[in-house]
């Protein structure tokens, strides 16, 4: 069962003449890690944004079509509290996600599970869970503000962890982590995936969200201009015409294509190392 | 509570004694509650202005002259200007008081453990904890337009060429920092309408009424006072 959808969505930023979205369509589907990619300006964070129900509530502008989410439209004044704690949103910029108020980490974990008015106990056993999960139980006696990039989006992915939200909306996660909590991440959102969440990832990190995402829609001028299954996008010709990118190894026999002229070089393009010493090896 | 009720009676009490009184209580309370560098930050940020308040109706009033050495100074400016350096003086010392031992989480927690409404609250608590930010992203600023040759010497115009260039990127990412609040905000259930779940809130203790009871019956009193006389 479908977790909402998005049908025929138009948005218009304030003062701007041309659509940010111009009839995106996208089911939020349980169970499935789904991934928006595109050029910069395509519409990926405008997306989420609007199946937040932050655009146009926050940022101002005019939006047409369905969004539906829970049953409820997003963006209406009633779907704040029937969505509180069920849409976890998050940003490339972790230190503005603070709540801004916390002094330790372990509070700051505990602003949202505070706010939706959960017993002491459970607020407890959840954060001391995020943390955990997040790898980040040994910060949580520190200053949020005090912390690195990373740590900071690793305890903002804590913070959305402990209220277990339904529908996971993230706009470049992984921009501010290393290699590892790159991949610690990607792994926590198809473990969150498998436990019924609905998670849609914008993001040019290919390589990370390869293995892990379901679908992937590539968005070009406000539409969806491709969709289907990552690995045969990914390898494909078409995505690169849509301004957006793939893995480094695709992206390597690619360039490698147009030097020189060999079949093994030309697309399908392998989109794994694995791949490309099996192809390049023969 | 207590710098509500400091600040009531600094302007209730008649000066320059009152004033100067409550300013000697404020500084003896919290140096006995171990906060004299509150006492001492506040001393440093009213200096000027006491130097100013002296020059202003000390030296500078009218009315029968005294004489302080070399000084002739008049007698109604030097009891106005102490009158209200002690009121600067209890209000900023009690201010810094609340400074130094202010807890933002756990004010937010006896609001939340007295059914108050948290949005205020969160907003004076954010403020007061975004000034930090503020302070760091502006000495950011000013070392990224001078990397860049801005020059911030010199005479009043090329000072003033400087402001634009330094408050306008200040200006316009604290507003950009305010939507992205605001989007952070929103997905973390401020807006449950469920009444927040006090984590740690702090104890009232008997010592802590007995303080306001006595703040309050303070300025009750000088209140009277002042209306009865």
């Amino acid at each position: 069962m479908s977790l909402g959808r998005l049908e025929d969505v138009r948005f218009r930023y304030p003062g701007e003449a041309a659509e940010a979205l111009a009839g995106v369509s996208l089911p939020l589907e349980p169970g499935h890690v789904t991934w928006l990619t595109g050029a910069l300006g395509s519409g990926c964070t405008t997306t989420l944004l609007v199946a937040a129900g932050l655009a146009p509530r926050v940022t101002g502008g005019e939006r047409s079509g369905t969004v539906e989410v829970l049953g409820v439209d997003p963006g209406s004044t009633e779907a704040a509290a029937v969505l509180a704690g069920q849409v976890a949103f998050v940003t490339a910029t972790p230190a503005v996600q603070l709540s801004g108020v916390a002094t330790t980490v372990r509070e700051e974990v505990a602003f949202a599970p505070a706010n939706l008015g959960w017993a002491r106990d459970r607020i407890r056993s959840a954060v001391d869970r995020s943390l955990e999960r997040l790898g980040v139980a040994h910060l949580a006696a520190r200053d949020p503000g005090t912390l690195s990039g990373g740590e900071q989006q690793r305890v903002v992915l804590a913070a959305m962890l402990a209220v277990a939200p339904r529908l996971w909306l993230l706009d470049e996660p992984a921009s501010a982590l290393d290699a590892q909590g790159r991949g610690a991440l990607y792994q926590l959102l198809a473990e969150v995936a498998r436990e019924g969440a609905a998670v849609v990832v914008a993001s040019e990190d290919a390589d990370g969200l390869a293995p892990v995402a379901d679908r992937l829609h590539v968005v070009r001028d406000g539409v969806i201009a491709l969709s289907g299954e990552p690995g045969p996008l990914l390898a494909g010709e078409q995505i690169w015409s849509c301004g957006a990118g793939s893995t480094a190894v695709a992206e390597l026999a690619r360039m490698a294509g147009r030097l020189h002229a060999d079949p093994r070089l030309a697309f399908p393009y392998p989109i794994t190392v694995d791949e490309a010493v099996r192809r390049w090896s023969v | 509570m207590l710098l509500l009720g400091v600040a009531l009676l600094a302007m209730l009490l008649p000066g320059p004694e009152g004033p100067l009184a409550l300013y000697a209580a404020t500084g003896a309370a919290l140096t006995a509650a171990g906060r004299a560098r509150a006492v001492l930050r506040g001393a440093v940020v009213c200096l000027p202005l006491w130097l100013f308040l002296f020059l202003l109706h000390a030296v500078l009033g009218e009315g029968p002259r005294l004489a302080l050495g070399p000084l002739s100074l008049s007698a109604d400016g030097v009891d106005v200007a102490l009158a209200q350096a002690g009121r600067l003086g209890a209000i900023v010392s009690a201010s810094m008081g609340v400074l130094e031992t202010f807890a933002p989480s756990r004010f937010l927690d006896a609001v939340a453990e007295r059914g108050w409404r948290f949005h205020g609250a969160y907003l004076f608590v954010a403020t007061l904890q975004a000034l930090p930010r503020f302070r760091d992203r502006a000495a950011a600023i000013v070392e990224g337009q001078r990397s860049r040759g801005l020059r911030l010497g010199g005479g009043m115009v090329a000072r003033a060429r400087a402001v634009v260039p330094l408050a306008l990127p200040l200006m316009l990412g604290a507003l950009v920092d305010v939507e992205d609040r605001v989007i952070a905000l929103e997905t973390r259930a401020v807006h449950a309408g469920t009444r927040r779940t006090p984590l740690d809130p702090p104890p009232v203790r008997r010592r802590d009424r007995a303080w306001w009871a006595a703040a309050a019956t303070a300025v009750v009193l000088a209140l009277t006072w002042r209306l009865w006389r």
